[in-house]
């Protein structure tokens, strides 16, 4: 009976969560201009889609910030991260751990307010930065940072000191210990960061509408202010694609986990079948 | 490395520590006033409890901490201002730390690859160290593909392959089960002895200084209490602490009653010892008579003589097949342990609890501490 119950109930949750998105794609093949009403198959919206110049332009916008950022995120990221678990003792460590990690806990329409009344004052004093790709770009990688900041110092906690030791012991001086032991073993880690900010910035509407100037529409906002004006099929058609792009992803990153981890346990049994100490 | 000239049948001090001093934190003084020295091809165990200050001294050997005070040398040589990437040393740590992206082979051809030495000369000396431990046939394993004794003799290949002049071992077996320590033990003190290494070893475990060293330093907060071979360190005890640290031990306290330069005898609550060489003191002086459990003989009948022997009654026994510890309950209540080994298969005739025994011992087994 309990066994039933938590059946169905599983099965509502998984509907009430990919439901929606199966809807989105099926209706991303509609002909019918009304997005709610089903006429006929067809690729019309991805053929309107492919003419669409500033859907275009706001992708690749919104790739190059999310590559830039990434890149940006997991530098600063790992600077902080090494900062805060190789330096148990200076001065205002605490402060530096909580402001590190604060853009977190913040609410991102305080920090792109924030942020935005610094631009324009910087602004109107300097004359610079005009608002545009650069801003959103300080905007993400200062909420990026925080987040590869956290991963890269989760993986480097676990990293056993003795390993630093164990190279230097054998001749390495500090910044060769860096290049051959750290960076190799906290690699997977700045990988995972880089895909954590990525996605972070390319799914940001908040931060990115504060912070963008004329011209430079993210896809997020160009989405957002479409839906606003009224949905059109087209948006079912970007939504689909980068449902896609994910999906591919996804199966081909927990295809490679899997494969990696079999591997290993392969490697582990292996070890006590040699019988040997 | 043979560049050593054979000294003439006199051992030549490799390590010399004078005074090293290292304070924490301004306040906490973990080694406090070191002085050793270490002969060429010598096994060197620093042995002493959880916090006695033999990891500090042996981190400030490798280099990664810097003596509040003293100097460290090397073969003649001051290294106590010398990074750790520039000693000679080499260090087995106790978690073996074996890079864990690097096979068998690049862990052992870490150290040579930093001195930039001929790609043929590392694969050859990487070689004969894979032989040296027996895994030839592991050499392209990973480090998590190895059982924990393997890992053991990668990491003391690594240590051992720039040939350096001192080798550093923290707790060599500490991270193996008792059934692999023995075994591994011997493996250990073989290769080091093949090798010919001056080796310093940090250890809690009496029984593996004993059984590797050839001179032990027993420390306790942060001072050497006494140096010697492992028969001096357990015979010969200079102090309480000391005799207390290594192995069991019965403490009787007394004072000297007689004094004379051929013997002494000590009366204690409930015995008079009588020991058969002298010691420096005086009448009157207190001290304590230490006797290790395995040098008193039980008996169900009272011994001759007057002298070093005691009463006591059986109140607790620990079997262990080839010998049994006694407990045995003294007229002050005072009690001490005797270790017997079990010769006869006889049940009938064997001490059991609640008998009451004479306790004895020769005046050749004792040891006298000042208090």
């Amino acid at each position: 009976m309990s066994k039933i119950f938590a059946r169905t109930w599983l099965i509502m949750v998984y509907l009430f969560l990919y439901f929606p998105i199966v809807t989105l794609v099926i209706y991303s093949f509609n002909d019918s201009p009304l997005v709610s009403i089903w006429s006929q198959a067809s690729l019309r919206w991805y053929r309107a889609l492919a003419n669409d110049r500033d859907l275009i332009a706001s992708v690749v916008l919104s790739f190059k910030i999310a590559l830039m950022v990434g890149l940006l995120s997991v530098l600063f990221g790992t600077l902080t991260a090494f900062v805060l678990s190789k330096y148990k003792r200076f001065y205002g460590r605490t402060f530096f751990f909580s402001m590190a990690t604060a853009p977190l806990v913040m609410p991102d329409v305080i920090v792109g307010l924030s942020l935005l009344l610094m631009l324009v004052s910087l602004q109107h004093w300097l004359g610079f930065p005009e608002r545009g790709l650069l801003t959103i770009l300080l905007g993400h990688a200062l909420l990026g940072t925080a987040y590869a900041a956290v991963v890269v110092s989760s993986r480097l906690k676990e990293m056993d000191v003795r390993l630093d030791e164990a190279a230097m012991d054998l001749g390495c001086k500090p910044r060769q210990v860096f290049r051959l032991i750290t960076f190799p073993l906290i690699m997977p880690s700045l990988i995972s960061a880089f895909l954590l900010t990525f996605t972070l910035s390319f799914d940001d509407v908040v931060l990115a509408s504060f912070l963008s100037g004329p011209g430079y529409s993210t896809l997020p906002m160009v989405i957002f202010s479409r839906a606003r004006l009224g949905l059109n099929p087209s948006i079912n058609a970007v939504a689909a694609v980068t449902i896609a792009v994910v999906s591919v992803a996804v199966i081909v990153s927990s295809i490679y986990h899997v494969r990696t981890q079999r591997k290993r346990d392969h490697e582990i049994a292996m070890r006590y079948s040699d019988g040997s100490q | 490395m043979a560049t050593e000239p054979k000294p003439n049948k006199v051992k030549t001090d490799l390590l010399r520590v004078e005074g090293v001093t290292k304070i924490f934190d301004g306040v906490i003084k973990a080694v406090d006033d070191v002085s050793l020295t270490v002969a060429q091809g010598e096994i060197f165990a620093l042995l002493g409890g959880s916090g006695c200050g033999k990891s500090t001294l042996l981190r400030l050997l490798a280099g990664f901490e810097v003596p509040t005070k003293g100097r460290i040398f090397l073969a003649g040589q001051d290294i106590t201002d010398l990074p750790p990437y520039q000693r000679p040393i080499n260090m087995m740590f106790q978690s073996y730390a074996l890079f864990p992206h690097l096979t068998v082979w690049q862990n052992i051809a870490f150290g040579l690859q930093r001195d930039h030495m001929p790609k043929a000369q590392i694969a050859e000396r990487v070689e004969s160290m894979l032989k040296l431990i027996q895994l030839t046939s592991f050499a392209q394993r990973k480090p998590h593909q190895l059982s924990g004794g393997q890992q053991q003799r990668v990491a003391l290949a690594r240590s051992l392959a720039k040939q350096p002049k001192l080798l550093l071992l923290d707790e060599p077996l500490g991270a193996l089960d008792k059934k692999l320590r023995e075994k591994t033990q011997v493996e250990l003190v073989g290769i080091i002895e093949e090798v010919g290494v001056t080796c310093v070893l940090v250890t809690h475990d009496q029984e593996e200084a004993m059984t590797m060293a050839s001179t032990i330093a027993v420390m306790h907060e942060g001072t050497i209490l006494q140096t010697g071979t492992p028969d001096e360190v357990y015979e010969r005890p200079n102090s309480r602490q000391v005799a207390e640290f290594i192995g069991d031990v019965n403490i009787f306290e007394g004072q000297i009653e007689t004094y004379a330069a051929d013997h002494v005898r000590i009366r204690s609550e409930v015995c008079v010892h009588y020991l058969m060489h002298g010691i420096s003191g005086h009448v009157g002086l207190s001290v304590v008579v230490a006797v290790r459990p395995e040098k008193i003989v039980l008996s169900k009948k009272r011994p001759a003589g007057e002298v070093n022997w005691c009463v006591g009654e059986v109140v607790a026994l620990v079997y262990f097949g080839d010998h049994t510890i006694y407990h045995i309950q003294l007229a002050n209540a005072q009690v001490i342990k005797a270790q017997q080994m079990n010769r006869t298969t006889d049940l009938a005739e064997a001490i059991t609890s609640g008998d009451r025994v004479y306790a004895s011992w020769s005046g050749l087994a004792l040891v006298v501490l000042v208090q």
